[in-house]
């Protein structure tokens, strides 16, 4: 096992690498490296289905220092990602929840590995609330595992994770959906309202796409935060970062029929605030006349 | 910088000219085979391979027209060997002089060649937003590509145009006139077509794949749109991106027209049914698979393109 261990300034070494590599915009570095001073040597653990790679073993220790993690099945939780994403700025990764996961996990991480800022999302689940499958759409910068750690009510940590193989996700330039209103909300329920997507258009800037008429990197410019939430109570409120796509996009799936009126309500990483509701108006299907406050 | 004063200098000024003009230092590979589809307008068709084949710096129909009074080459494939090949085979049909380079859109298997034209010192001509597509590219170009440019691969090699076309362009060769045309957003953002007057032959660039599965990277339905157009033009012979020479131009923009419209009939239904983008990646267009070759190098992600598209409308 010694000789898997790694020095403690391993996870710095290769933030410098992707820096150099994607043209990391100064300020990440900071962030990376400030991150990185504070670390404390990773232990040297072995995950049976995920093998450590990239900054894992040390945001493992930053997010939940010695605490164990089990490694589940796929029965209480999974993590679905296309092994060979074909379209790597767009990934989408599927979070499935079993039985025994469904109304009892309050919190969980997606983390890409390999991506320059590798935590994608925080995603806090309210008390309660029956979701059994949670999709975002991801750039994936370089071939990667990808994992949910998920914290249930009762303290416990478990594990899923997925292999990616992929390139160019975080600096591919923006999509035929480019432009728009910035801050327009979509909601797309299901006929039978059993899942909602939500979307925002928003550029969501890595930091790493390259401007096209000063060949410097577009600084980055994301959504921080989506809550979603019903009279007061939150359903499902995502911290996320450069990671999330173009237009991010939030879709939920229950047993049960999503009952409107749903909000959502966002932020972005230049103080931008983004609101509307969905009142269950429209017919099934349809985008939703968001009532929105920008 | 000539080859000939490199054989006869020092090993370490060899290797600092080696560096700095790595292009002058490559042998002539043999010129490429090259069709005459019609008088003066000679094609190399590209292989069918993947995108990371041996090979695949050599996957696109590449050629050019010659006029009376000087030539027009039209692409200039995948790497700056396939740019050499291409102009020891011009250098073998004609001994005028190469007047233009047109790129009819950025994507890395038409550009890298443009490399070996530049001592000839042509005008470099594309769409009004292909300097700046290339510009986005070049780092990608660098990291995804390296191996197909000379060593050591630099950004130098990258070629942008210096001739934009913002709507439509007539080129002189003498004797005969190139009608160039920049289409909005479609296979990707900076499409142009070749119209060849006198011979009533259209070259289409990306905007038309045969047999391979085409490859979205601007708008379906502004590449839908752009087909409408084209497929109206009269002329006798059309030069894909890649794919034989049709001569029908009705027949020749169905396939294509056809697998757009699945997908974006595919998409559309799987929103409105609040399916998500993986459900629609993993069997949208699939009634066209059997139409396509190398299928899954490309239509998941299409879907994906597609399905982002169309979610905002």
């Amino acid at each position: 096992m010694q000789s898997r261990r790694r020095s403690w300034f391993w996870p710095v070494t290769r933030f410098v690498e992707f820096a150099r590599c994607a043209r990391l915009h100064r300020a990440l570095i900071a962030l990376a490296l400030a991150a990185g001073f504070a670390a404390t040597p990773a232990p040297a653990l072995e995950e049976s289905n995920s093998p450590p790679t990239g900054a894992w073993e040390f945001l493992r220790t930053q997010f939940y220092g010695d605490r164990e993690i089990g490694v589940v099945d796929e029965e209480f939780m999974r993590l679905d990602a296309p092994a060979n994403t074909p379209d790597p700025a767009a990934t989408p990764l599927t979070l499935h929840f079993g039985k025994g996961a469904v109304g009892n996990i309050k919190q969980v991480r997606l983390i890409i590995d390999n991506n320059p800022l590798p935590l994608a999302s925080t995603i806090d689940l309210g008390k309660d609330v029956p979701v059994d499958e949670i999709d975002l759409r991801v750039r994936v910068d370089r071939f990667t595992s990808a994992r949910a750690i998920a914290e249930t009510n009762d303290g416990r940590l478990e594990m899923r994770s997925a292999w990616i193989k992929a390139s160019g996700g975080c600096s591919a330039p923006p999509s035929a959906a480019d432009g728009g209103t910035m801050g327009e909300i979509r909601f797309r329920p299901s006929p039978d309202a059993k899942s909602l997507q939500v979307s925002i258009r928003h550029p969501n800037h890595s930091g790493f796409q390259i401007d096209p008429k000063t060949g410097d990197a577009i600084p980055p410019h994301y959504v921080s935060h989506m809550r979603l939430s019903s009279n007061g109570k939150t359903l499902v409120d995502v911290d996320s970062g450069i990671s999330l796509s173009e237009n991010p996009t939030l879709r939920i799936v229950s047993d049960q029929p999503f009952a409107a009126p749903l909000t959502l309500d966002a932020e972005d990483s230049k103080q931008g605030h983004y609101s509307a509701t969905w009142t269950g108006a429209a017919a099934a299907g349809q985008p939703t006349a968001a009532d929105g406050t920008h | 910088m000539r080859l000939a004063r490199a054989h006869g200098c020092a090993i370490g000024a060899c290797l600092l000219l080696l560096v700095a003009g790595a292009t002058r230092a490559n042998p002539e590979p043999p010129a490429l085979d090259v069709d005459e589809a019609a008088p003066g307008v000679f094609v190399h068709m590209g292989k069918l391979l993947p995108l990371d084949a041996p090979g695949h710096d050599d996957i696109a129909n590449i050629g050019f027209v010659v006029g009376s009074r000087c030539i027009a080459v039209i692409d200039t494939g995948g790497s700056p060997r396939i740019g050499r090949a291409l102009r020891a085979a011009v250098k073998k049909h004609s001994t005028l002089p190469i007047c233009y380079v047109i790129d009819t859109h950025v994507h890395v298997d038409h550009v890298l060649g443009n490399i070996a034209f530049k001592d000839d010192k042509p005008e470099f001509v594309g769409h009004a937003a292909l300097a700046e597509a290339i510009n986005r590219s070049r780092s990608y170009f660098l990291e995804h590509y390296a191996g197909d440019f000379d060593a050591p691969p630099n950004a130098n090699q990258i070629v942008a145009p210096d001739k934009l076309v913002a709507t439509t362009l007539q080129l002189d060769l003498g004797g005969r006139r190139l009608e160039l045309r920049a289409w909005p957003k479609a296979h990707t953002d900076c499409d142009l077509t070749v119209l060849v007057q006198d011979a009533g032959v259209l070259w289409t660039g990306d905007l038309l794949f045969r047999e391979r599965v085409p490859a979205l990277d601007g708008s379906a339905k502004g590449w839908l749109a752009a087909i409408d157009e084209l497929a109206r033009t009269k002329v006798k012979i059309i030069v894909p991106g890649h794919g034989p020479i049709a001569r029908d131009s009705a027949s020749a923009w169905l396939p294509e027209r056809n697998y757009l419209q699945t997908l974006i009939d595919g998409v559309r239904e799987e929103i409105a049914a609040g399916k998500s983008i993986e459900d629609a990646m993993s069997h949208v267009g699939a009634a066209e698979k059997a139409n396509w070759k190398l299928w899954d190098s490309a239509n998941a992600r299409n879907v994906s393109r597609v399905y982002q598209e169309l979610e905002w409308e």
